[in-house]
């Protein structure tokens, strides 16, 4: 990832992350983002997410 | 038993003790709070302490005692890292955000260890939000390694371990999203236990990552986060992602000998820039544990590097947590962790989507793997405690992770001291194994230790 396309990100997002920290920003979101670039999403179409819903789980929507 | 002792006795001793009369948990708690007075004006493993509270829960197990009516945790010292709802006693989160904030409820592992009659000392410091280390300035300043004050203590549960090393609590409760539990374990030479996703409950507890956060039990020994396990394990309806598994005897198999089980030793990854110190003292773990019986045997985990994505999902939820405050109060949160925060809001949907697919992935390869070994063994970090110095620098990288891993499958994850480095600094080996198995885990744990005398060991502390 280059640092223009973190400033794309911020400006598609509307946050502001000051210019002296985009490059820690940028190796971050490097490292975070690496094995989603390598993953095939069409060779693992049967892959479903780890989160999955409950509609019958209880919830406190409050967060308490 | 002199001030030292009793400030390093287990959870179970100081049970026996107690119900011999020999030792009364007023008693201890005074002696407790003088060693904390004495001690952590320069450790700062508290926040608030609670001195008040500790004398009258003290009083209660004392009548718990004389009616004849005690557990094995009744009367025994702990706190809670300041991550945990406290009904009455302020919860700070390590941030300048809620360092106002008191509760009107407890957490429910709060509650739970409550019933089991601790004595809760006060909280302990953790790392901002469970994320950003304090940084010079911060409302709250960080805890320091009790082994060398130069050093972190790891983190986020920063407090617990400083004061679980330093003999200021006998047990404590961390919560783990990416090695938050295990890492200070790891860096102060003590034990921590992430359990099970679901095992433990997350309720009232302040959220950095739904889908990554796990609470767990942290202490001196095997046995005594077996302890904790046992009454804080067992499903919760205030917690959505909490099991209804059935809820195992944690002590009861902890003398089992572990000849004949199987243990899978992942080097990928696991061992990628290893320190030379702890790959020396994680090859004399294994060879302890094959001394015991076990089969130890090298294993491959497909996807492995996949762990990585973890860090997408954490900053993704983390984000999500905090962005109304970010984006209105971003004062009141630390630069640095409010820019680590706000990369969050940089990852897009689909991404945080295909990271939970590879999350699935993975998650799957492990089990699998689990399937052939009894547990896995692995370097908890791949170095000793780094310096302040070193971490404080903005350009600190977030180094990978051997535990985060285990936080992307759910596994149950032990760290417990394996050794030190020669400038005197813990070192740790990581034991995982199946969903729900904590009891297998915490058995090979418990074997290894009893074999050892690392967890015996005592930093170098003066007041």
């Amino acid at each position: 990832m280059t640092l223009d396309e973190v400033r794309a990100r911020m400006r598609a997002a509307g946050v502001e992350i000051p210019e002296d920290r985009l490059e820690l920003v940028r190796r971050l979101l490097t490292d975070a983002l690496g094995p989603i670039r390598a993953l095939d999403a069409r060779a693992a179409k049967a892959l479903e997410p780890a989160v999955r819903f409950d509609a019958a789980a209880p919830r406190d929507v409050d967060g308490g | 038993m002199a001030d030292e002792e009793l400030a390093y006795a287990t959870l179970g001793e100081l049970g026996a003790r107690f119900r011999r009369r020999e030792l009364s948990p007023v008693e201890l708690v005074r002696a407790q709070l003088a060693r904390i007075e004495a001690l952590d004006p320069s450790l700062r493993a508290f926040v608030t302490l609670t001195a008040d509270q500790a004398l009258a829960d003290a009083r209660a197990a004392e009548a718990a005692l004389r009616r004849g009516a005690a557990g094995p945790l009744t009367g025994v010292p702990v706190a809670y890292k300041d991550l945990y709802a406290t009904r009455g006693v302020r919860t700070t989160a390590g941030s300048a955000l809620l360092a106002d904030w008191v509760p009107d409820h407890d957490a429910t592992c709060v509650a739970r260890l409550a019933r089991a009659g601790v004595v809760v000392l006060g909280k302990l410091i953790t790392h901002e939000f469970a994320f950003g280390i304090q940084f010079p300035g911060h409302r709250f300043p960080p805890a320091r390694n009790p082994w060398n004050l130069d050093h972190i203590p790891g983190g986020s549960s920063s407090g617990s371990g400083a004061a679980l090393a330093a003999g200021l609590v006998a047990g404590s409760l961390g919560s783990d999203t990416g090695g938050s539990i295990r890492g200070p374990a790891a860096l102060c030479g003590i034990v921590g236990l992430k359990p099970t996703y679901g095992r433990t409950s997350r309720a009232g507890v302040v959220t950095l990552s739904w889908t990554l956060d796990h609470t767990g039990p942290m202490a001196r020994t095997v046995e005594d986060v077996a302890l904790l396990l046992g009454a804080l394990a067992g499903h919760d309806p205030a917690d959505p992602a909490s099991s209804r598994a059935p809820v195992a005897d944690y002590t009861a198999g902890l003398g089992q000998p572990i000849r004949g089980l199987r243990i899978g030793v992942p080097r990928d990854y696991f061992h990628d820039g290893l320190d030379a110190e702890v790959a020396r003292a994680f090859d004399e773990a294994l060879a302890a544990l094959r001394g015991l019986g076990a089969v130890v045997e090298g294993v491959e985990i497909p996807h492995i590097w996949d762990s990585w994505a973890f860090m997408a999902i954490m900053l993704a939820e983390a984000f999500a947590y905090h962005e109304r405050d970010l984006r209105e109060r971003p004062g009141l949160y630390g630069e640095v962790l409010r820019e680590k925060m706000l990369a969050g809001a940089l990852i897009t949907a689909s991404e945080y989507v295909q990271a939970q697919r590879l999350r699935a992935r993975l998650a799957d390869a492990m089990a699998a793997v689990l399937r052939r070994v009894d547990v896995l063994a692995t370097p908890t970090t791949p170095a000793p405690a780094p310096t302040f110095a070193t971490v404080l620098d903005p350009g600190f990288p977030f180094a990978r992770s051997n535990m985060a891993p285990f936080n992307m499958s759910g596994l149950p994850a032990l760290a417990l001291p394996c050794g030190f480095s020669a400038r005197g600094l813990p070192l740790s080996l990581q034991l995982a194994g199946r969903p729900f198995d904590e009891a297998t885990v915490l058995r090979v744990g418990r074997a290894y230790e009893q074999a050892t005398d690392w967890h015996r060991r005592r930093p170098p502390l003066t007041p």
